[in-house]
């Protein structure tokens, strides 16, 4: 009963979403709005169906219905409801429909917020928002249907995917990850509908603006909670391994990053007009191909899903928005040229541009990166690898050179700079960063990319410090106020700014921990028997006893357990486990990570011998991982600051308006 | 103007084909499988004790068609194959070798996974620290190496083998049905 | 004197910044056995998992690799003869960097590119010979975005 009602919520919605794409494109082209307002009604209504399905599912799922193959592919009796419920978005067809529900979500919000705005556009913006979603309707209606029902029903079925139920993160790494997906596709629908009305002015750019930032804390949170995610269960004491899924996160990330930069000078300066454009476009097809690469099993990777039709689907999706993207901005190419003069090599515009220029690079590094072994195949037929030396080895400069210039933009005039605002705003970053530099080196670090890292974050960090105690002094002067409270209105009433410079804050502190803990840290692998410890830095562990035994709340997963004690820096037992699930091959890790600020100690289990109770364990030290997480937490700080409303100013302005 | 109008649009098939072209080409593809740089090669040595306490070389096996199977007692998919090898090496007897690599595993639990599911007697060289496999580029068990009489290695299989690809495998290294 | 100060300022930057992506691209040189041995694992593809290299890789197969790579480079075999060792059992499959001047080019080619643009804009790109170059008076462009930020603030 209830598979089946999910069933006609999905055929119903790809009927709705089609509707309301008629209602929205004949709407916008006769002008109208009583069509609009059918399709943004049948908009609502797709959400709703979209709920109804995803709640379908959820209770299937809940109540181990093994009638539908999805429950039966991706449950057991023995699953415990936290990861039932993530089962949801755990696997190919369940995660579709979890994205068709984000999708219709945000089509839904974005309708009802303009819903008395900027009516030129809204049809299209509609139209592009209800294609999508009818796409992912129709994909759940055919190839990837997740109510299909299965006869006879089964007994029991296979459990969820070993890799994905063993860390309640995966409960928040893929709805953060897939609500950045589905977000951005609200800049791209402006774009079409900036592009097909010619109204590529700057009202598109404000809306745009503050509809990637929404999106793109969600991709940033979902990208550092996947790296945590990794780092917590795939045991290899890494975060981040390039591998094609990683990069087809970071792709869209790294191109919305751009872009939120370029609004900015094209903003300001009505230049890099077609520029912002294809990045919106970019961005919302690197999106796609983040979903294509995970769904069509292109390219093998750990979080890749089994190979199937929707291969196909995903890949005429791809072409047809490249088409349409592409072809849209050839053709209003004219339009969009940019009013501008020459820029000046130094000035806060050529910054920014840089910084595009350098993001769009890396970009398409990760790119070539990801599509290289496909290109290779497809030329001479032979399998190849490109791995993490390559990537680190050509995308580390290009970081690098990205943090530079995180200090130099911000602190730059635009329209030019002479030497002596150059050393005036300099002067003092610069000693700082060669300040950080030489203590680091007086320390004994001699690894290029953290001392380089530190030497830039401290660059960053100064200039920016600087520059609000330059404002907050100023402003505390003219209004006489306190310092404090100066310093607290300066960054509030511009939070745009001061939001971005937490942001910017933040990613320096990233950069020092991941260069610091890529190349300072140590590990070692060794063989203990019961009672037999090992040394490595200040900690020393010992191995107590090897347990195995079934999970408590999971009886079919079989737990094997070294108990370990540990004594020096925050000493204590340390179980580090192999899980064995009846749908894995291969055991799961379940690394225990003791974190301090300064470091953390991973301990891995990665063999044992029952007999003899010995265990082999591989114990790494890695330094700052912990502040990567944090760095990550101030980005996303620093964004939600960045967009938060000005209620304040709000008031006040309306209040002089009202007198 | 109306010629800058057409060449622009040049930009879109050229951007489009491409792109399209190269990821259809991946689209059929199992990115899993790895073709093994070893067809068309002789079979490197495998040498080694065997389950049994013997000792076996491959050299022996020239001269007629030989099936490796590497395989391990913890190896879920190698339980649903083994019937499979069991039927192959009594129906080819005299014809077939077959020899299996026991891959990362104990003797006992080797032994009593034969025990369990049939022991077909023949050798099983011990693999324990994966030495062997290594030689053959083995990715992990169950994989099985199709090896012709003149000792060339003419197929891989990576997974558990099915009755078709074993029946199709063997006639080309020289088994009739 | 003064005049000079700021290209011998951005002589410096380029040179300080070849430096570091100098440093940064180049493998450092490995300091002893162990050393070398961790770095070759860390190019080898490990064989039974996805995307992680045989140094990082908790996996048998990863294991049986690594023991063989001290084993071999104890023998006194170089790195290129303990790569080929491998490829000629996996196939070329196993390097994480293969062996391709190609994907040095291209990010290389890419860079350029991206650098040309750059420089194409610093000029006026297409406008600069053909139209005199206006720039919008900085003080009202701010002040109309100020007013207009107040309106959009306004209406959310």
């Amino acid at each position: 009963m209830i598979p089946t009602i999910g069933h006609v919520a999905v055929v119903v919605g790809l009927a709705t979403t089609l509707f309301a794409a008629a209602a929205f494109g004949l709407g916008g082209r006769r002008g109208d709005r009583s069509l609009v307002l059918l399709g943004r009604r049948a908009m609502y209504a797709a959400l709703a169906l979209a709920l109804i399905a995803s709640a379908a599912m959820v209770t299937s799922l809940l109540t181990h219905d093994f009638s539908v193959r999805y429950v039966v592919r991706n449950n057991a009796i023995t699953t415990p409801p936290f990861y039932s419920f993530i089962s949801l978005w755990a696997a190919l067809e369940g995660s579709i429909l979890f994205w068709t529900l984000l999708a219709t979500g945000w089509a839904a919000l974005v309708l009802h917020r303009f819903r008395d705005r900027a009516p030129a556009l809204m049809p299209w913006v509609g139209l592009t928002l209800a294609m999508g979603a009818a796409f992912f309707f129709a994909v759940m209606t055919w190839p990837g249907d997740p109510f299909l029902r299965i006869s006879p029903v089964a007994v029991e079925g296979s459990g969820p995917n070993a890799l994905l139920q063993n860390h309640p993160f995966m409960g928040l790494h893929p709805p953060l990850l897939y609500l950045g997906y589905t977000g951005l596709a609200v800049p791209f629908a402006f774009g079409v509908a900036a592009l097909i009305t010619r109204r590529t002015d700057e009202e598109w750019l404000g809306i745009v603006r503050r509809w990637t930032l929404v999106p793109w804390i969600f991709l940033t949170a979902g990208i550092v909670a996947g790296a945590w995610w990794s780092y917590g269960v795939l045991g290899w004491g890494g975060y981040w391994a390039w591998d094609p899924v990683e990069n087809a996160a970071l792709l869209p990330w790294l191109t919305a990053t751009a872009f939120i930069h370029s609004s900015m000078v094209a903003e300001r300066r009505g230049t890099l007009r077609v520029w912002s454009h294809l990045l919106v476009v970019l961005t919302f097809w690197l999106t796609l191909f983040g979903t294509f690469v995970t769904r069509s099993g292109v390219v093998a990777s750990v979080h890749s899903f089994t190979a199937s039709g929707i291969g196909a689907w995903f890949l005429g999706a791809l072409l047809v928005t490249l088409l349409a993207g592409v072809t849209l901005i050839v053709w209003r190419a004219p339009q969009l040229a940019d009013r501008r003069a020459a820029g000046q090599p130094v000035s806060r515009e050529s910054a920014f541009l840089f910084n595009n220029v350098l993001f769009l690079v890396i970009s398409l590094i990760v790119l070539l990166g990801t599509l290289y072994p496909l290109a290779v195949e497809a030329v001479s037929g032979e399998k190849v690898s490109l791995g993490a030396p390559w990537f680190n080895r050509v995308g580390a400069p290009t970081f690098v050179a990205l943090l530079f210039l995180m200090g130099v933009g911000p602190a730059l005039p635009w329209g030019g700079a002479s030497w002596r605002t150059l050393r005036e705003r300099f002067a003092l970053s610069v000693l700082a960063a060669l300040g950080s530099v030489g203590v680091a080196w007086l320390i004994g670090l001699r690894a290029v990319a953290p001392l380089a890292a530190i030497g830039f974050a401290a660059f960053v960090l100064t200039v920016m410090g600087e520059e609000v105690v330059r404002g907050a002094r100023s402003r505390a002067r003219s209004r006489s106020e306190p310092q404090p409270a100066a310093a607290w209105r300066l960054v509030t009433h511009n939070r745009r700014r001061y939001g971005g410079y937490l942001v910017h804050a933040g990613i320096c502190v990233m950069a020092v921990a991941i260069a610091v803990s890529a190349t300072l840290g140590t590990d070692v692998t060794a063989t203990l028997r019961p009672g037999e410890g090992l040394t490595l830095g200040a900690y020393r562990l010992r191995h107590d006893r090897l347990v195995v035994e079934p999970l408590a709340d999971d009886p079919r997963v079989l737990e094997t357990r070294a108990e370990l004690t540990l004594s020096g820096p925050q000493s204590g037992p340390v179980v580090t486990a192999l899980r064995d699930y009846p749908s894995s091959t291969t055991a799961i890790a379940t690394p225990s990570v003791r974190s301090s600020l300064g470091e953390d100690l991973y301990v891995t289990l990665i063999g044992y011998d029952p007999a003899s109770g010995s265990v082999t364990l591989r114990v790494f030290i890695n330094p700052l991982v912990g502040w990567i997480w944090l760095g990550g937490g101030i980005v996303a700080l620093g964004a939600v600051f960045a967009i938060w409303p000005e209620r304040r100013r709000r008031v006040a302005v309306t209040a002089a308006a009202a007198a | 103007m109306r010629s800058a109008f057409r060449w622009r649009f040049l930009a879109v098939p050229l951007l489009v084909v491409p792109v399209g072209w190269l990821l259809f080409t991946g689209l059929g593809r199992d990115p899993r499988l790895i073709p093994s740089p070893l067809i068309g090669q002789p079979l490197p040595t495998i040498s080694g004790a065997t389950l049994d306490g013997d000792t076996f070389s491959s050299a022996s096996l020239l001269g007629k068609p030989a099936l490796i199977n590497v395989w391990a007692s913890w190896c879920t998919p190698c339980i649903t194959e083994h019937p499979l090898l069991l039927d192959a090496a009594r129906q080819h007897a005299g014809e077939l070798q077959l020899v299996g690599v026991v891959y990362v595993d104990t003797t006992e639990a080797a032994r009593a996974f034969l025990a369990r599911y049939g022991d077909g007697s023949w050798p099983d060289v011990l693999d324990p620290s994966g030495r062997i496999a290594l030689d053959l580029g083995v990715t992990g068990p169950p994989e099985t190496f199709f090896v012709d009489a003149l000792g060339v290695v003419r197929y891989r299989h990576v997974g558990p083998l099915t009755s078709e690809v074993l029946a199709e495998q063997l006639a080309a290294i020289g088994i009739g049905p | 004197m003064r005049r000079l100060l700021v290209p011998v300022a951005a002589l410096g930057l380029v040179i300080l910044a070849a430096v570091i992506a100098g440093q940064l691209l180049r493998p450092a040189e490995p300091s002893s056995a162990a050393e070398q041995a961790k770095q070759l694992a860390a190019e080898l593809r490990c064989p039974d998992c996805q995307a992680l290299s045989v140094a990082e890789s908790r996996t048998d197969a990863a294991a049986a690799i690594r023991r063989e790579i001290a084993a071999q480079l104890a023998a006194g075999r170089s790195a290129s003869q303990i790569r080929d060792h491998f490829v000629a059992r996996y196939g070329p499959w196993i390097l994480l960097q293969p062996a391709d001047p190609l994907i040095w080019l291209l990010p290389a080619a890419a860079l350029l590119a991206g650098l040309g643009a750059f420089g194409w804009w610093l000029r006026g790109g297409r406008t600069a010979g053909s139209r005199p170059a206006e720039l919008p008076a900085p003080v009202d462009e701010v002040e109309r975005r100020r007013v207009r930020d107040e309106l959009e603030a306004l209406d959310g």
